[in-house]
């Protein structure tokens, strides 16, 4: 293409920095905002007072950032239960299907000792069951896409797909009238967890942050020093070569399930069982199901990085709690926060086209 | 429209000239200021190692790439190619290694695939009638019924050939024309390409390695080297030590020292194995060999007669059907890849690229593949990053692999330096077994000198070697015994030294009946 005696060429990139890709998601992110200001204007608001009010509210508002915060860790839990299998080049869709799991497992422990009718149980024996009840029924869940994705090499997309339909409905039998879990209220949610199983904030956060920036560490480190973590992305790299070098496919797809399945069983205990308000399964497990997906987008993003999953998980929790309040407040007619999070998808993964090429501007030589 | 109707143009009249052809790409200048000329009726060989330009330089004749300088004249008229289609309405016909045809289909349909000729209707009587004519008129048998996928390499090369004929062609391009070929089919082939100079064709094959087939054919050579001509000369002046000297730029040993070490115990012992492929056919049928210390056991076969297989069920990659395999005396028939690897087996596989390397990782991460699981360089898990960067840095300048730095990506590396890397990566984990698939494959002459030396050094050091090759001068120059294979089966095991060049290669090819009566 030529335009003012300038010859534009696309030049395939050899490679490109962390700082690299940084700077282009960031200019992303911005071309996403500019676009969705559209969004705005069409609705009759200005978008200068738009952004002011989401951002004001998710970042600096004492009500909005603990918001923020939750939907980040809920985001950073399910960002990295993709991760782990996409970096063996494994494609897990089924994060909501685990954190299903994982919810039933941990309300399950709960029911045994008898949370749904009795007020006192034994919280410090009880705390620590649900949580790894959580991590094993997730973890269970990932099991089954592992074990058949190494023994008959099955397509894993699908039968993470299907197992979120299978863990919903049981999901749905279990806390829907006649189920074990249902609700003292019969409004199709499950019974609400006595006060004495809330863990308590710490600086008005949960203490499944910890969980979250510790696997963020944890995970790091994995793949970056660990002989797993080599194993794993040289199986994600060329599974061909992997297997020529000694790695075991089916030890590879059985532990990221698994592993994967478990963080996503954290995350569904988080947004359960130490959320405020929130101590039980609600009704409408579209929202965070929904939301569970958008680990995907994040992890698609950072390129399977830990630590650069967290800003990311920063921003989109924001989005979708500064969205939903400027909602309300301005009375929008449509969902902000979805809006924003679609508009913001389809122009990050297009921007991915930067880190493969680059345009390069010559000056048209005299013939 | 067959080329032998068409217009008459004089013997050694110039049917295609470059003049100072120059294509740059950042970083390297591919072609700089090539000329060369073809005449009708002579086979003009293009030599030159991976990197020479001679891809490059192909391309630009066949229209693929527009070069940045330089202008091209066909039958005496400058012309300026926009796209492939230019060049073969020109007379231009480019037969591919890469062969491109369709399998399920009969050669018949593959000729006239594409041809301009054939409109909505075909006509296929009239079309096979002149295809039988082509055919007869160079003396080559072909049933233009069967589909593509029962012929063999040679005969597919053929269909090629003639489709670029039936087009028209009067200039043939031929990439890498012998590669892939078992012996028999190479002479086949030549014979027939030296029919066709008869009618004033101009044939101009690209080759890199396989010196004697230059010098059997061509009339002349033209040598290219770093994007240069730097030789241009008639065949009957050249020597095999002559071209590669100009190919290489330095002095190449072609007679390789055969050490002769004392034979060891065996270390592979092969009982009665068989081995399924992918598509599910025993492409390895009862075979039993024994490879000892000390001992290079060549299998010669053209690729696709069960070598592959082979390969990979011995470095644990694939299932044994049925039979033993034993190393050191130890049944090793049921462990996974891994577990050889720790005993002693280090694979080279013909696959550098997609099997012997992960091009989107560093050197250092290369070399890690055969570290990973030594306790020494991954101590409780955690791999030693300065163990394994120490030892890749030891290994580039051992085996002098041109790579700026360790961390650079290992697909950026070029075919040969790639290859050193893997043998290096093999080599240095001191194995007792070596399987070597088609370690020279594609390699320039330099590399693959280097490479053999390497293996014979391992020899020397009391490895016992499996070499897997379709080159049968690289087999008959190495191997201390040699098991011509063909269909999953040796044909026979003869000893290295005294085989006979022409009866492996007709055992290669399936011809077993001489072979019994001599």
């Amino acid at each position: 293409m030529n335009i003012a005696g300038y010859k534009i060429k696309l030049e395939k990139k050899a490679g490109f920095s962390g700082l690299e890709a940084a700077v282009i998601s960031i200019i992303a992110v911005l071309v996403a905002l500019f676009l969705v200001g559209f969004i705005f204007l069409q609705a009759g608001v200005d978008p200068a007072k738009g952004y002011a009010e989401i951002f004001s509210y998710a970042f600096l508002n004492s009500f909005g950032v603990p918001l923020t915060l939750n939907r980040a860790i809920f985001l950073l839990l399910c960002t990295f239960a993709f991760i782990l299998p996409l970096r063996a080049g494994l494609w897990n869709i089924g994060m909501a299907g685990q954190l299903y799991g994982g919810a039933l497992a941990a309300f399950g422990v709960a029911y045994a000792f008898g949370a749904r009718t009795q007020t006192e149980v034994p919280a410090g024996i009880v705390l620590p069951l649900m949580i790894l009840a959580a991590i094993a029924g997730g973890g269970l869940i990932g099991f089954i896409p592992g074990l058949l994705k190494g023994k008959f090499n099955t397509n894993e997309i699908v039968v993470t797909m299907m197992l979120n339909f299978i863990a919903f409905w049981v999901t749905a039998h279990m806390i829907k009238e006649g189920g074990p879990f249902m609700g003292s209220g019969g409004e199709g949610e499950g019974y609400k967890l006595p006060a004495s199983l809330q863990p308590g904030l710490f600086l008005g956060m949960p203490f499944t942050i910890w969980f979250a920036l510790g696997l963020a560490a944890l995970l790091q480190f994995v793949f970056a020093k660990t002989r797993i973590g080599y194993e794993i992305r040289a199986f994600g790299a060329s599974p061909a070569a992997a297997r020529y070098a000694g790695v075991d496919p089916f030890k590879i797809s059985l532990l990221v399930f698994v592993a994967g399945g478990a963080i996503a069983g954290l995350a569904g205990y988080h947004y359960f069982a130490t959320v405020p308000g929130l101590f039980k399964i609600p009704k409408n497990y579209g929202d965070f199901g929904d939301l569970a997906f958008y680990g995907i987008i994040c992890g698609l993003i950072s390129q399977g990085s830990p630590l650069a999953s967290i800003p990311l998980a920063i921003l989109f929790g924001g989005l979708t709690s500064g969205g939903r309040f400027v909602q309300g407040k301005l009375q929008l007619g449509f969902g902000i926060d979805y809006a924003m999070l679609g508009v913001l998808m389809i122009i990050l993964v297009a921007f991915q086209f930067f880190f493969r090429y680059k345009i390069v501007f010559k000056k048209e030589k005299e013939a | 429209m067959g080329a032998f109707t068409s217009e008459k143009v004089q013997h050694g009249e110039i049917v295609l000239e470059a003049r100072g052809i120059t294509k740059r790409y950042p970083g390297l200048i591919a072609n700089d200021h090539v000329d060369f000329e073809i005449r009708a009726g002579e086979i003009h060989a293009i030599l030159g190692e991976n990197g020479a330009g001679k891809t490059t330089l192909m391309s630009i004749l066949f229209g693929l790439v527009r070069p940045d300088e330089g202008e091209i004249y066909v039958f005496g008229k400058k012309v300026n190619f926009r796209s492939p289609l230019d060049a073969i309405e020109l007379g231009i016909g480019m037969v591919h290694q890469t062969r491109k045809l369709v399998s399920a289909h009969t050669v018949l349909e593959n000729i006239l695939l594409g041809h301009p000729k054939t409109g909505l209707v075909l006509d296929f009587k009239k079309a096979a009638e002149e295809v039988a004519r082509l055919c007869d008129h160079y003396e080559y048998k072909l049933n233009l019924n069967d589909k593509v996928w029962h012929l063999s390499e040679g005969e597919k090369q053929m269909v090629e050939i003639l489709k670029a004929m039936y087009r028209g062609a009067r200039i043939l391009i031929l990439d890498e024309p012998t590669s892939s070929l078992a012996p028999p089919e190479t002479k086949k082939l030549l014979e027939t390409i030296q029919i066709m100079t008869r009618d004033e064709l101009a044939i101009v094959p690209f080759i890199t390695h396989k010196l004697p087939v230059v010098l059997s054919v061509s009339q002349r050579v033209t040598v290219l080297r770093r994007g240069k001509v730097v030789a241009r000369l008639n065949t009957r002046e050249a020597t095999e030590q002559l071209l590669a000297r100009e190919m290489v730029g330095r002095d190449v040993m072609f007679d390789l020292k055969r050490v002769e070490v004392e034979r060891g115990k065996p270390v592979l012992e092969v009982q009665h194995l068989s081995v399924y492929d992918e598509k599910g056919t025993k492409a390895v049928r009862d075979v039993s060999f024994s490879v000892h210390e000390g001992e290079i056991f060549g299998i010669a076969g053209v690729s696709g007669n069960g070598q592959q297989p082979l390969a990979e069920a011995l470095a644990g990659l694939r299932k044994a059907a049925e039979g033993k395999v034993l190393l050191d005396g130890r049944d090793i028939t049921r462990l996974p890849a891994l577990a050889r690897w720790k005993r002693g087996v280090g694979y080279i596989p013909s696959e550098q690229r997609t099997v012997g390397s992960i091009g989107d990782f560093s050197l250092v991460e290369n070399v890690l593949m055969s570290y990973f699981y030594d306790d020494e360089f991954c101590k409780r898990g955690i791999v030693d990053t300065k163990k394994i960067r120490a030892r890749t840095e030891a290994l580039i300048a051992e085996y002098g692999i041109a790579a700026p730095h360790a961390d650079m990506y290992a697909k950026n590396l070029s075919g040969g330096n790639l290859q050193k890397l893997i043998l290096a990566r093999v080599f240095s984990r001191q194995p007792r077994l070596i399987i070597a698939n088609l370690p020279t494959q594609g390699l320039d002459v330099g590399a693959t000198e280097f490479v053999q030396n390497k293996l014979l050094e391992a020899k020397k050091a009391g490895a016992a070697i499996l070499l897997i090759s379709e080159d049968l001068d690289e087999v008959l120059a190495l191997s201390d015994r040699i098991a011509p294979m063909y269909e999953g089966e040796f044909m026979d095991v003869l000893p290295g030294g005294e085989a006979e060049r022409d009866i492996v290669g007709g055992l290669m090819a399936g011809i077993k009946q001489k072979a019994a009566e001599q």
